[in-house]
C-alpha cells in the first residue's frame, strides 16, 4: 500500500527548513529538512539521542527552535509567541507519549472528555458519546470507568490514543509510543496505530518497531546526529538505502 | 531559551541578576538591617531594651539548657522505647506502643502542666529533701514528647533499612557487628540527622511554653520586662526582639536540616 | 442531660483514688463542658481558616512572580521558625494593643483573645499547609503538565485541572498531620485567657486537688479531637484515592 497514495501533488500539512535547535552546548537538531503530506504516515527512525523526539516537540510547539520554519497547515509554529496562539496550534495536533502520562486522578472516561469539554467547549454528552467510540475503537469499551493506575500499559497507551483522537486533530505525533511497554501489549498498540493510518489520518511516528515502521509507513526518515541522514520509501530505506551510515544502521538491525 | 516557560514551574525567578547569595546570609543580613534601622529610629527604646539585655540573655540561657536537656533525656528515652517497640515480645511492644501515641498525640502545654502539677516540689534521698524545681519538670514535659517523636524516628530508620542490606553485607563475608558498624548505623545516621534536627527545633520553640508554669525563660523575661516598663515602644521592639533571638537561633537549624535531607535524598 | 449516672460515675471513681467531685458542682462541670465547646469551635474555625490561608500563601509561593512569591517565602519562614506561643503574644500583647490604642481604647476594639487565636492558628498553620501544597505542585511530574499542553491547555486550565488535583493528593497526609497539630495548638489558648478545655481545668483544678483527674480528661479530650480529624482526614484520602497510582 505504501505507493498507493503517494502522489507528490498533494501539499505537505507538516513542513520543517533547516530547523535548528540547541540545548546548551549541545547542538540537537543541525538543519532538519522534512515534510509530511495529507494522510501519509511517515516513521522517522535512528540512534538514540539523534533528536527524533525533538523534532515532535517543535511540531506542536513544545520546543521552539533557534532557526529555520516549521509550518503545520498554513501556521508558522517557529513565530508564535503568545501562549493562545499556541493553544490553538495544538489542539490540531494530536501527541502520543512514551509513558503515555494520562491524568491519574481522572477516570479513562474524564481523561478523554477533559480536553473536548474544556478546550473545544463540547457538549458533555456529545464529548462523552464520541469518546465510548474512540474506546471502542482502541477496544478499550468496557474500561470507560478504569483509573489509569489499573490498566495495563498497552491499554493505558490505547486511552492515551483514544485521548489525542478525542480533540479530532489533523495530525497525530507518536512519540517512541511503545518503547515503555511489555513486548506482549506492544502488539495491540500497534493495530491500533495501523488501524488510524489505513483510515488515512496523518501520523508521524517515531519508534523502534522497524518492522511495523515498514510496513505502515509511506515515507521512512533516518536521522543520525540531529541530521536528517536519507529519506524515502520503506522499500528504498529498508532494502536498498544509499547512504552508508543508514546501511549501517539497518544492517546492525539485522544482526 | 529553547524550552517553552509553560512547562517549568517558575519558582524562582529565572534570570538572576545578582550573583547567587546563600538565602540564609540575605536572611540574616536583612533582620540585622532591620535592627540598625530600627536602633537609629528610636534610640531611647533601643537604650532601654539594652537596660534589659542582660535579663533577657538569662532567660535565652534558660531557653537553650532546658532545650538541650529535654532533647538529650529525650534521646536516650526514645531509643529504649524505640527498641522496645520493635521487640517481638507483645506484652513489651504493645505498652511501647502505647506510650508513643499518647506523648506524641498530647498536646505539649499539657504535658508540661502535667510535669509541674502531678510531680511534687521537692524529692526526698533518704533524710535529705532535694528541691524539683519548675525548670526541670518543664523539661520533663518536654523530654516525654521529644522520647515518643525520637522513638519513632529510631523504629523508622531501622524498619527502612531493608534485610537485603544485611543479606548483601553477610555475603561478602562481614560479620552481623561489622555489618551493624559499616553498613546499618551509617545508614541510619542518616535518615535520623534530618528529623532529630527539626525536632530539636520544635522543642526549642517549645520551651516558651516553660513560662506558663512561671519558669523564667526568655518570654517571661520579656514579659516582666513589659510589665514593668510599661510603654507601648518598649513593648514593641522586645517582642520583636523574642522573635528575632528565636528566628536567628531556629532558621540556620532548619536550612541545615533542608540541605542534609537535599544531600541524603540520593542515597 | 441526664445525670443519674453522674455521682454512680463519681463514686466509682473515687473508689479507686480519683476525685472527679467537680462534676456534682454544676456550675464548675457547666464551665468544663462549655471548655470543651471552646476547643471544638476554635479547632473547626482554625482548620478551615488556615486552609483558606494556605492556598492563598500556596498560590502566591508557586506564582513565579518575584513581589509575591518573596513576601509568601519570608512569611512562611518567619511562621516556622519562631514559637507560636511567641507569635500568640506578639498579635495579643502588641498587634491587638495597638489596634486599641488607634481605634481609641479597648473598648473600641473588636477583636477578641479568642478571635487572635484563630487568627494566629490559621496565619501559622497556613504557612505549614502552603509549604505541603507547594511541595505537593512541585511532585506533578513534568511530563505530566507536557501532555496538558499538548492537549492545548492553558497555564490556569493545567493549575485547576491537573496540577491542584494532583497536588491536593500528594499533599492531602501532610496538610491532614497539620491539622491534628492545630486541635493541639488550640490548647496554646489558655495563655491568654481563652476559655477552652485546657483553660476551664486550670481555673477548676487552682480550687481542688484533681490535677491528675483533669488531666486524663483533657487528654482524651484532646485524643478524641485528634482523632476525629485524623479519621476525616482518612475518608477524604480515601475519597482522592486514584485507584492503582503509587502502590
Amino acid at each position: 500500500m505504501s505507493e498507493s497514495n503517494a502522489s507528490p501533488e498533494r501539499p505537505p500539512l507538516v513542513r520543517l527548513s533547516q530547523v535548528h535547535l540547541s540545548f546548551g552546548s549541545n547542538h540537537v537538531l543541525k538543519g532538519i529538512d522534512l515534510r509530511v503530506r495529507q494522510g501519509d504516515a511517515v516513521s522517522i527512525i535512528g540512534p538514540s539521542g539523534s533528536g527524533k523526539s525533538t523534532i515532535l516537540r517543535c511540531i506542536n510547539g513544545l520546543l521552539t527552535p533557534e532557526r529555520g520554519e516549521v509550518v503545520v497547515g498554513g501556521t508558522p509554529v517557529h513565530s508564535l509567541r503568545t501562549e493562545a496562539e499556541r493553544i490553538a496550534l495544538r489542539k490540531r495536533i494530536g501527541f502520543v507519549f512514551q509513558q503515555y502520562n494520562l491524568f491519574p486522578h481522572l477516570t479513562v472516561l474524564q481523561n478523554i472528555v477533559l480536553a473536548p469539554t474544556r478546550i473545544l467547549g463540547l457538549e458533555r454528552e456529545t464529548a462523552e458519546r464520541e469518546a465510548r467510540e474512540l474506546l471502542a475503537k482502541v477496544r478499550l469499551a468496557d474500561k470507560d470507568d478504569a483509573y489509569p493506575g489499573q490498566l495495563s500499559g498497552g491499554q493505558q497507551q490505547r486511552v492515551a490514543i483514544a485521548r489525542a483522537l478525542a480533540m479530532r486533530p489533523d495530525l497525530v505525533l507518536f512519540d517512541e509510543v511503545t518503547s515503555a511497554l511489555d513486548p506482549e501489549t506492544v502488539g495491540e498498540v500497534l493495530s491500533v496505530i495501523r488501524q488510524l493510518v489505513e483510515d488515512g489520518m496523518t501520523c508521524l511516528l517515531v519508534t523502534h518497531e522497524m518492522r511495523f515502521a515498514e510496513e505502515v509507513s509511506h515515507e521512512i526518515v533516518f536521522t543520525e546526529g540531529g541530521e536528517i541522514v536519507e529519506h524515502g520509501t520503506p522499500r528504498d530505506i529498508f532494502h536498498a538505502p544509499r547512504n552508508p551510515r543508514t546501511h549501517a544502521f539497518i544492517n546492525a538491525l539485522r544482526n | 531559551m529553547a524550552s517553552e516557560d509553560i512547562l517549568t514551574l517558575k519558582t524562582s525567578p529565572s534570570p538572576r541578576v545578582l550573583p547567587r547569595i546563600p538565602s540564609i546570609v540575605l536572611w540574616i543580613g536583612a533582620v540585622a538591617l532591620a535592627w540598625l534601622v530600627l536602633a537609629h529610629f528610636y534610640r531611647d527604646t533601643m537604650s532601654t531594651l539594652w537596660a534589659w539585655a542582660p535579663l533577657l540573655a538569662g532567660g535565652l540561657r534558660m531557653n537553650v539548657l532546658i532545650s538541650v536537656l529535654a532533647i538529650a533525656i529525650g534521646t536516650v528515652l526514645g531509643a529504649i522505647v524505640g527498641a522496645l517497640e520493635l521487640s517481638r515480645g507483645r506484652w513489651i511492644g504493645a505498652p511501647a506502643k502505647a506510650y508513643v501515641q499518647v506523648f506524641r498525640n498530647a498536646p505539649i502545654l499539657v504535658l508540661i502542666f502535667f510535669a509541674t502539677y502531678v510531680f511534687p516540689f521537692e524529692i526526698r534521698f533518704g533524710s535529705t529533701y532535694l528541691p524539683f524545681p519548675d525548670w526541670i519538670k518543664a523539661t520533663i514535659g518536654l523530654a516525654l514528647p521529644a522520647s515518643a517523636h525520637i522513638a519513632e524516628i529510631f523504629r523508622g530508620a531501622i524498619l527502612s533499612i531493608t534485610s537485603a542490606q544485611w543479606e548483601a553485607s553477610a555475603s561478602l563475608g562481614l560479620s552481623r557487628s561489622q555489618t551493624l558498624r559499616w553498613v546499618i548505623l551509617p545508614q541510619c545516621v542518616k535518615r535520623v540527622l534530618p528529623p532529630w534536627m527539626n525536632l530539636y527545633a520544635m522543642i526549642t520553640m517549645s520551651t516558651t511554653l516553660a513560662s506558663l508554669v512561671g519558669v523564667t525563660e526568655l518570654l517571661e523575661s520579656a514579659k516582666n520586662a513589659t510589665n514593668t516598663v510599661n510603654r507601648t515602644d518598649f513593648t514593641i521592639i522586645i517582642y520583636l526582639a523574642v522573635l528575632t533571638l528565636f528566628f536567628l537561633y531556629c532558621y540556620p537549624i532548619t536550612r541545615f536540616t533542608a540541605r542534609l535531607e537535599r544531600k541524603y535524598a540520593f542515597h | 442531660m441526664s445525670e443519674s449516672w453522674l455521682p454512680a460515675f463519681v463514686a466509682a471513681a473515687r473508689s479507686v483514688g480519683l476525685n472527679y467531685g467537680f462534676l456534682l458542682n454544676a456550675f464548675e462541670r457547666a464551665a468544663w463542658i462549655d471548655g470543651v465547646v471552646v476547643s471544638i469551635e476554635l479547632s473547626a474555625l482554625g482548620i478551615v481558616s488556615s486552609l483558606i490561608v494556605g492556598m492563598v500563601i500556596a498560590a502566591a509561593l508557586t506564582s513565579g512572580r518575584p513581589y509575591l512569591d518573596r513576601p509568601a517565602r519570608a512569611f512562611v519562614e518567619l511562621v516556622r521558625n519562631t514559637p507560636t506561643l511567641v507569635q500568640i503574644f506578639c498579635a495579643f500583647f502588641v498587634v491587638n494593643m495597638l489596634i486599641s490604642q488607634a481605634l481609641g481604647g479597648p473598648q473600641n476594639n473588636p477583636l477578641t483573645a479568642y478571635a487572635w487565636v484563630v487568627i494566629v492558628l490559621s496565619l501559622h498553620y497556613g504557612a505549614y499547609h502552603a509549604e505541603a501544597l507547594r511541595a505537593g505542585i512541585e511532585a506533578v511530574p513534568r511530563a505530566m503538565r507536557e501532555s496538558a499542553v499538548s492537549l492545548g491547555f492553558s497555564r490556569r486550565e493545567i493549575l485547576t485541572h491537573v496540577e491542584l488535583p494532583l497536588a491536593v493528593r500528594f499533599a492531602w497526609p501532610s496538610l491532614v498531620n497539620n491539622m491534628v497539630d492545630l486541635v493541639k495548638a488550640t490548647s496554646l489558648g489558655s495563655a491568654i485567657a481563652v476559655g477552652e478545655v485546657t483553660y476551664a481545668s486550670l481555673m477548676i483544678w487552682v480550687n481542688g486537688d484533681n490535677v491528675l483527674e483533669l488531666m486524663i480528661f483533657i487528654l482524651l479530650v484532646y485524643a478524641a479531637l485528634t482523632l476525629l480529624v485524623a479519621g476525616l482526614g482518612t475518608l477524604v484520602e480515601n475519597r482522592l484515592r486514584m485507584p492503582g497510582y503509587g502502590q
